[in-house]
């Protein structure tokens, strides 16, 4: 922190200026790389202004022109517009669902003109932002159930219209949230939920039943042990359930002649074991014992109702998830696009082709390579070194973010700095991990890479602001000097 | 303290991201090369450029094979889009169902790789099919063959596609590559086909072209076939097929001086020009189920009794063995009494070798056979036998002449083992009398026996026949046929079986006297070869002129009758065809071509 208020410049000297070069940074690379994608060796001009990359500079000179001012307004603004902004977007998102244009099934522009607006992008910010003024009260208390159902509300009204335009790839975003709201004190249980549905959906695909079982035993005993420390205790616990399912599954099978699987004998001696548990528990006093043993009984209920959930799923959502986990492979149709992407970024190898030398984004054979696809061309052209370091970037970048948030005196910018930071953790992952076939397709941009004016201005707007509340009003740079 | 713990899982949490991003780029970019071959099918398609197959000229510069510019239309199934079938099958010429068959066929073997879906297209068709650019289509130059002269099928053979077998064979062929099935074109592949080029290109998503590879670094271009200059001679050739219709055999004339063959019919023929092109099939099986079998080579594959012919090579062996001079006279009363014996025909007596040559005496041979046989030197019949079939061996008889074209077979000359195996131990001399003139157990090919004429030609030697006698660009053909093979009688012992051939044709109780035309100075011998299957065989062989011969000939007729019914015939008018360019007697001609030989041992085959 620098010691020297200056009245003229309020934030001068307190802009993250590395912050600002990893961002300056990424847009650069981000633009060079949509050029490659959309270049084309037949094209007679180098630079075309009706091209992609000729749309998505000048959105970069308008998001840079919205971010200069964005510097120079005072912070207690945003503060101050939560609300209203949150209130105008969500308004122009119910346009959208009355008056939009539908791309690709999902009916979310805007369109004025020649200009085409997803007021989604924008709805990320307003939503940080109100997430950060609700939170940021002073009576706000993050374990008041009340609190919580506020929260709730405010995320769960913008994913509604998104899932009402049908657009289940950008509703998947406001999962972010959960990012901001783990720093901010959100139970842990909810994340350890979280945690094991999504472990049993996965597991529920590749382990058989026993296996299943075995783990979710596992990992409830596991996480008891962690929180209790009763080591001694768990092991007899898990000993003592493995000899006496053997024992049931020796009995039944050898001696009474029933036909009974390991699996059923396992279930059978679990069962048995949890009024014993419940009795310990009681004894103990341990509280999260119980828990544990209501998230085991949950598990159960859920695992028996996986296929359920699946089968309600869009039936490309379905394929997806099976191609995913190599379950079912249609490399022509559902896995093609998959395919393609792994075949582009895996060809590049090592130091990549090249820049415009990448022969299967150029020659077209990855789908939506200048939108949801562009780390392709990444991949593909800069090899794995270039990805590393665009990943690297964007690694510091979230990590700056969060540090950034932490040294706010204001709880404000310190849960708007997270939300920004888990929004974008989250399109990195999602979008980097789909195309090398490590998450399922979900059509969610790059920030700064993919081809979008709207998503471009959005993540820099999301980006200034959040550098604009670091840098601080000249009251609360005065309150951090002191 | 709760909040910071929470801060570091966070942070741990976003650096543990992107770690688990990076090792798998890391896995998928430099540990698993699959991807990169799976970019390279992606976007480079190999195509094949064919080169023109050489051409074959006869001994004048005359074409007998031509190459003709044609096309194949090929498939690359996944960048089919939809289009209008009916337009593309009237184009090329197939019906509906058969074009949709062969779509079918070309996605089970690969969605990739090209197919074939239609050779052969001429280049009307091709320009057609350019406009109409159907994606996932395209057109590649071939060469197709064709025949000027209609002649010599069986010797020049055909060109078919490769099967799985060949590939599996020689990594050079791919599917839907032309190879030479049979004859000239079988024998001379490697120098015929040429090299094919690659061009590698680069396709996009949809297959179109986006240029050639690194610059076509790595493209290679085709090269052309090399063109052949055969030993035959076009228009003798069509000549003797002539004179052939209608009879089942063959005829061979060979230059002896240089081993080339000038004649190598075969009866019945076809006409190579039926197994080019779209027909090509139908036609195969036609001819396939020809009950005269016209794919069957007799030249070089049929084996046939000698007969009388093989008389020449038991006189020579005779005298270099030393149990018969020249002057030797043996009495013949219609026939040779002894054993079993052996009749003969109405002739004078007693007669010497000259004469017996002359009058195709059997009982002659008879005598020279046993004396052969049963010369005290050798102790037994059997080592005798034996000593004799090493002798005929080195006329070339018994194995492959080891020449340029394919299918020959050995043929038979039989040994003690033979023998031995089938008269439980116990033969003599008079066992196997037979062999002395040219019947029993001996098999020979027109070939052989058109080679034993230049052997006798050449008074001694022979050089191995071969149809090629020229390759484009080469100083030379192969060695083996510039060698001069020395049988293991003396050329001095030739001379008698020489001037007995020459009486033959020329002195009033010769054999061959039809082949007596001024000027032509020839030298023959007749037989006729008994036959269990039916009707004797017709044949001669003979060379002209006596002295420094340029023609030897063997002429071969399934069941002809006398040598000189048909067999000399033949022979006298292709070798004055050959020698003065001109035919003195129509009526011979006329005789020949007319006459019609039943064959119901082919016909009546089921």
């Amino acid at each position: 922190m620098t010691t020297n208020a200056d009245i003229t410049a309020p934030y001068k000297g307190h802009v993250d200026w590395k912050s600002l070069a990893v961002y300056l940074l990424l847009v650069i690379a981000g633009w060079f790389n949509l050029y490659a994608a959309v270049w084309d060796d037949t094209q007679i001009v180098t630079f075309d202004f009706s091209q992609r990359y000729g749309m998505q500079l000048i959105w970069i000179g308008v998001s840079w022109a919205v971010g200069l001012a964005i510097m120079l307004l005072d912070s207690k603004y945003y503060h101050m517009l939560a609300y209203p902004i949150y209130t105008i977007v969500l308004i122009v998102m119910l346009a959208t669902l009355a008056f939009g244009r539908v791309v690709n099934g999902a009916k979310a522009w805007l369109v004025f003109g020649p200009v085409a607006l997803q007021p989604t992008e924008f709805m990320k910010l307003a939503t940080a932002l109100a997430l950060a003024r609700y939170m940021s009260d002073y009576s706000f208390n993050i374990h008041r159930f009340s609190k919580l159902l506020r929260i709730g509300l405010i995320i769960a009204l913008p994913v509604a219209i998104i899932f009402l335009q049908n657009d289940t790839g950008s509703a998947v975003v406001y999962g972010s949230f959960l990012f901001m709201l783990y720093r901010e004190g959100l139970n842990r249980w909810v994340y350890i939920i979280l945690g094991m549905v999504l472990l049993l959906f996965i597991g529920s695909f590749w382990l058989t039943p026993t296996a299943l079982l075995i783990l979710i035993i596992l990992c409830c005993v596991g996480g008891n042990l962690l929180q209790t420390g009763e080591l001694r205790q768990s092991a007899i616990y898990l000993a003592g359930l493995a000899l006496c399912s053997l024992l049931l599954f020796l009995v039944f099978n050898m001696l009474a002649g029933f036909d009974l699987s390991f699996f059923i004998c396992l279930l059978i001696a679990t069962g048995i074991s949890i009024p014993l548990v419940v009795f310990h528990a009681f004894r103990q006093r341990t509280l999260c014992t119980l828990l544990y043993i209501a998230l085991f009984v949950g598990s159960l209920i859920f695992v028996s109702t996986t296929d359920y959930v699946f089968d309600h799923l869009q039936i490309h959502q379905q394929k997806r998830i099976l191609d995913l986990f190599g379950i079912e492979s249609d490399l022509k149709h559902w896995g093609y696009n998959v395919n393609q992407s792994k075949i582009a970024i895996g060809s590049g190898g090592f130091f990549g082709k090249g820049f415009l030398e990448g022969t299967q984004t150029k020659f077209n054979f990855v789908p939506e390579q200048s939108t949801d696809f562009i780390f392709c061309t990444v991949g593909e052209e800069w090899g794995f070194v270039g990805s590393a370091i665009v990943l690297a970037l964007f690694c510091t970048l979230i990590v700056r973010l969060i540090k950034m948030g932490e040294r706010q005196g204001e709880a404000f910018s310190r849960i708007y700095c997270y939300s920004v930071a888990g929004i974008f953790l989250l399109h990195v992952l999602i979008n980097v991990g789909m195309t090398i076939g490590l998450m399922p397709v979900i059509g969610i941009p790059l920030p700064f890479f993919s081809y979008g004016g709207s998503s471009f201005l959005a993540f820099s707007l999301l980006f200034f602001i959040a550098l604009r509340l670091d840098a601080g009003s000249g009251e609360f740079n005065a309150l951090k000097i002191q | 303290m709760n909040s910071f713990l929470r801060i570091k899982i966070l942070q741990l949490f976003v650096v543990a991201m992107f770690i688990i991003l990076a090792i798998r780029l890391f896995y998928i970019q430099v540990i698993d090369s699959s991807y990169k071959e799976m970019s390279d099918n992606n976007v480079l398609r190999y195509e094949v450029l064919y080169p023109p197959r050489g051409e074959v000229y006869d001994r004048n510069g005359e074409y007998l094979i031509q190459s003709k510019e044609s096309y194949d239309l090929m498939v690359v199934p996944r960048e089919v889009r939809p289009f209008d079938t009916l337009l593309m099958s009237r184009i090329v010429g197939l019906t509906l169902p058969k074009l949709r068959q062969q779509l079918r066929k070309a996605a089970r073997y690969s969605s990739r790789r090209p197919s074939l879906v239609v050779g052969q297209l001429t280049k009307d068709a091709k320009l057609r099919l350019d406009e109409m650019n159907f994606p996932g289509f395209f057109t590649v130059y071939r060469t197709v063959r064709s025949y000027p002269r209609n002649i010599a099928g069986n010797l020049l053979g055909y060109v078919g596609e490769v099967d799985d077998q060949m590939i599996e064979n020689d990594p050079y062929y791919r599917p839907g590559d032309y190879i030479g099935m049979s004859g000239l074109e079988q024998a001379y592949e490697e120098l015929l086909r040429g090299k094919k080029g690659v061009r590698i290109n680069l396709v996009d998503v949809h297959g179109i072209s986006k240029g050639s590879y690194h610059d076509g670094m790595y493209d290679t271009i085709a090269t052309a076939g090399l063109a052949l200059t055969s030993s035959l001679d076009a228009s003798l050739q069509e000549f003797g097929e002539e004179l052939l219709e209608g009879k089942v055999g063959s005829i061979v004339a060979i230059e002896p001086s240089t081993g080339e063959i000038l004649i190598m019919a075969s009866s019945p023929t076809y006409d190579p020009d039926e197994l080019v092109g779209r027909q090509r099939g139908n036609n195969y099986m036609k001819l396939l189920y020809n009950k005269r079998h016209p794919l069957f080579n007799r030249a070089v594959m049929s084996r046939y009794p000698p007969g009388s012919t093989f008389k020449l090579i038991n006189g020579l062996i005779g005298q270099q063995e030393g149990v018969l001079k020249a002057s030797q006279t043996y009495p013949c009363q219609m026939g040779y009494h002894v054993g079993r014996g052996v009749k003969c025909h109405d002739h004078p007596s007693p007669i010497n070798l000259r004469q017996a040559v002359q009058m195709s005496c059997n009982a002659y041979f008879c005598y020279v056979m046993r004396n052969i046989l049963d010369n005290p030197k050798y102790g037994s019949v059997k080592t005798g036998l034996d000593v004799w079939a090493d002798y005929v061996r080195s006329f070339g008889f018994g194995r492959k002449l080891d020449s340029d074209f394919t299918g020959e077979i050995n043929g038979i000359v039989p040994t003690q083992e033979f023998y031995n195996k089938r008269y439980n131990n116990r033969w003599n001399s008079l066992t196997v009398i037979s062999l002395s003139i040219g019947q029993g157990e001996l098999g020979v090919t027109p070939l052989q026996m058109a080679n034993l004429a230049a052997t006798v030609a050449n008074r001694g030697y022979y050089y191995i026949p071969h149809v090629v006698k020229a390759i484009e660009g080469r100083d030379s053909i192969d060695r083996r046929f510039y060698e001069k093979h020395y049988t293991k009688v003396d050329p001095a012992y030739f001379e008698p079986i020489v001037d007995g051939m020459y009486m033959a044709v020329h002195n009033e109780g010769g054999t061959a006297r039809i082949a007596n035309v001024p000027g032509l100075e020839a030298c023959g011998k007749t037989g006729t070869a008994q036959n269990p299957q039916g009707r004797d065989h017709s044949t001669f062989l003979g060379f002209a002129p006596k002295d420094d011969p340029k023609i030897a000939i063997s002429v071969y007729i399934e069941n002809g009758g006398f040598g000189a019914t048909i067999a000399v015939p033949i022979a006298s008018l292709i070798m004055e065809k050959y020698l003065n360019d001109t035919i003195t007697r129509p009526y011979l001609v006329d005789y020949v071509k007319n006459l019609q030989i039943p064959y119901p041992y082919y016909d009546n085959k089921r």
